[in-house]
């Protein structure tokens, strides 16, 4: 954990007041508790989430605290999952509705982007669909390929949709208050080996944290280092080990993808001259793409390296080669030397 | 909402409490011959004066069909999909729900069930000409309209895509204790979809309080109700979702009501949802894409065979029967009538002229982001810059 990892700077919050040690699951609990308790128009809904508390137990006694009208199962069906938000949240109510895993968000994709993401647009802002869709994504636990996989930029690429992606306790607690909260249909993906894997101080009193704001986890001047979800712990390793080398390097957790902190990005790189991009999902047309594009474009004059990505390879998500799919520490280090000594 | 897993039984559908209206019914329930004789009683609301003001609202969506194909050709609108034979349905559903009570998840078909819910006519020009006019703001192909004031939720082309959230939108109604239900309507070729399936059955599971209504006009494009499915009909499906199937003769505007405004109160008293099948005709094309559909997939004589059993005519047939003739000149008045209201509205709908390109980047989002206020002020910059 650095220093910087739960800075409050996005949220008005104080810094004083009580916080706990919470995980990043039990920090997605605590959001749906607090805000189940908040609003009387937030329910709960998904496979397995009742009397189960969902197959990860991110809803766990959810149902026994709030009763079954509020916190309830579904019958199988992404589709039927999506698409009961989308009309609930056009009737006025603030649905949460969790996609088992991410790998089956298939069956609700025309709900998420015919649906979700076009209502306002296509009625000129008579009908809005503000809902929540949280879904476990990445890999890292042996689930091979239809448990592992990162599908963010499908829906990064559906105007009309937020996506976000926390890495942190902190982060997974205000920015899901901040997205039921919200007006927008928001795509709330959760890296699942971050589930009980990150520990953190979440405050006790109520904050939320901006979709749209990024997170300077760790500051430097030599290279600026930017990712999200489940590959931020490897990305602050890598940083770790090249700090014992002399190497300063800044580390930036965009947290949202739709949209994000552009400024952020680009100050940082303007400042190290140097960038390099990590995340788990394939290369190709993956949502860093768009960050190297954007970097290139306003910070060319800035640079001091090509752009440097560390992407999943382009391969269905692989299971007993885990561990040589995902960007690791080794492979984040590599591709920062790399930038470094162009 | 569904409750903690009780490993009860589930049993099928009962009858709803009415000796004349039962589901699954062989043959489409029917009240008024195709000559216009009634063959089951007349319930005494269908009193000339009703009769005659729903005849009205037929023929002026049938002029409406007809005037807006003129507007197409004319290359004033690019997109018109006509209901012109399936009046009857559209009408009579307008007649058996709470208009701005209830809340619809219509398909691209439905101008008429627009209509005859009071959507003001200038509304669903404005759409189809994407004028300043237009509720919609320009933003979706022609004929693919909403609007809020009657609960009428803008359609999406994507078909079926309606069905789950119209599920989810009876879940709230009955999560928030009103006395609302939901309309969901979609054509023959829907059932075919998975989300169609996914709709009925979360709002089966749910008991939520849907209306879905099949306006089986028996024709996808040019695929025909026999290539969509091997199932005899659509309504027995409703079994296998715990819900009725009622079975109507859906150019018999007095059976659509009865028989939907039946089942409407049925879900409304939270019995569950129910589905209804209007067997109707879609005697033109499907649209302006397919313009001329007796050439390639269908026979003339077969559409013969259908305006034969023309909605319009059957309630004409019916008012004559009970001494209430309407004469051809009081026809012409009324259709003439028509003409002009909406030559009247094109006009005024024109008169607002085109959104211009701001329009293209609001309603993505409640607030906008910085890539949005970015790409807006490039067109800005562009569209100034070709001043």
């Amino acid at each position: 954990m650095t220093a910087t990892e739960n800075r409050p700077a996005q949220t008005g919050a104080t810094q004083t007041g009580e916080t706990r040690t919470l995980t990043l699951i039990q920090a997605v609990t605590e959001a749906m508790r607090e805000e189940l308790a908040r609003d009387d128009r937030v329910v709960v809904f998904g496979e397995d989430v009742g009397a189960r508390g969902g197959v990860f137990l991110a809803t766990a006694g959810l149902q026994a605290e709030f009763g079954p009208r509020r916190v309830f199962d579904t019958p199988l069906s992404e589709a039927s999952v999506v698409g009961a938000a989308v009309g609930m949240a056009v009737r006025g109510l603030r649905p949460i509705a969790e996609i088992q895993f991410a790998d089956y968000m298939g069956p609700g994709f025309d709900q998420i982007i015919s649906q979700a993401a076009k209502i306002r647009y296509r009625s000129g802002g008579q009908f809005t669909a503000p809902l929540i869709i949280r879904t476990p994504s990445g890999g890292g636990v042996k689930g091979g390929h239809h448990h592992s996989q990162s599908p963010e930029s499908y829906f990064t690429h559906t105007p009309g949709l937020k996506v976000v992606m926390p890495s942190t306790p902190y982060d997974a607690k205000g920015l899901l208050k901040a997205a039921i909260r919200g007006e927008d249909p928001v795509i709330y993906f959760e890296p699942k080996r971050l589930y009980r894997a990150a520990k953190g101080e979440v405050p006790s009193h109520d904050y939320t944290v901006k979709i749209g704001e990024g997170a300077i986890r760790r500051e430097g001047t030599d290279l600026t280092l930017v990712g999200y979800g489940g590959v931020m712990p490897d990305a602050e390793r890598a940083a770790a080990a090249l700090a014992a080398e002399g190497v300063s390097v800044e580390v930036i957790d965009l947290r949202s993808l739709v949209p994000w902190d552009r400024e952020l990005v680009l100050s940082s790189v303007q400042k190290t001259g140097r960038a390099v991009l990590v995340s788990e999902a394939p290369r190709i047309s993956n949502f860093m793409g768009e960050v190297a594009y954007v970097i290139q474009e306003q910070a060319f004059d800035s640079l001091l390296a090509p752009v440097g990505q560390v992407a999943g390879f382009d391969t269905p998500y692989p299971y007993v080669q885990d561990k040589v799919y995902l960007p690791g520490p080794n492979r984040i280090t590599a591709a920062c030397v790399k930038a470094l000594n162009y | 909402m569904t409750t903690a897993s009780q490993p009860t039984p589930n049993t099928l559908p009962t009858t709803p409490p009415s000796s004349s209206i039962e589901p699954f019914s062989p043959e489409p329930l029917r009240w008024v011959a195709e000559d216009g004789r009634p063959v089951r009683d007349l319930p005494a609301r269908y009193t000339p004066e009703l009769l005659r003001e729903l005849h009205h609202e037929m023929v002026r969506a049938r002029e409406f069909d007809r005037k807006l194909v003129t507007l197409l050709r004319q290359g004033r609108t690019t997109f018109y999909a006509q209901s012109s034979g399936m009046e009857a349905t559209q009408v009579g559903l307008a007649r058996s729900i709470r208009v701005g009570h209830d809340w619809v998840w219509p398909y691209y078909r439905d101008h008429t069930l627009g209509l005859a819910m009071g959507v003001p006519m200038i509304d669903l020009i404005s759409q189809c000409l994407g004028t300043n006019s237009d509720l919609c703001k320009g933003r979706q192909m022609p004929h693919h309209f909403g609007s809020a004031r009657q609960n009428f939720v803008s359609i999406s082309s994507s078909i079926a895509s309606q069905v789950p959230p119209a599920a989810g939108n009876a879940m709230a109604q009955k999560y928030l204790g009103t006395d609302e239900i939901t309309l969901c309507t979609f054509g023959d070729g829907a059932t075919s979809e998975g989300d169609w399936h996914a709709g009925l059955n979360m709002a089966g599971a749910a008991k939520a309080p849907a209306l879905f209504v099949c306006e089986n006009n028996q024709w996808a494009i040019s695929t025909n109700l026999a290539a969509q499915t091997a199932s005899p009909n659509i309504h027995i499906k409703a079994k296998a979702y715990g819900m009725p199937g009622f079975y109507v003769d859906g150019n018999d505007i007095v059976a659509v009501m009865e028989v939907c405004g039946h089942a409407a109160e049925w879900v409304r008293a939270g019995n569950g949802p129910a589905l209804v099948e209007c067997l109707t005709y879609r005697v033109g094309s499907h649209s302006n894409a397919d313009a001329d559909a007796e050439k390639n997939y269908r026979t003339r004589d077969e559409v013969n065979s259908w305006l034969a059993r023309d909605p319009i005519a059957r309630i004409e047939g019916l008012l004559a029967h009970l001494g209430h003739p309407v004469d051809a000149e009081e026809r012409a008045n009324l259709i003439s009538s028509v003409h002009r209201a909406v030559d009247a509205d094109v006009l005024k709908a024109e008169a607002t002229g085109q959104p211009d390109w701001r329009i293209m980047f609001e309603d993505v989002y409640a607030d906008t982001p910085p890539h949005l206020r970015d790409q807006a002020a490039f067109v800005r910059a562009e569209q100034e810059g070709q001043k």
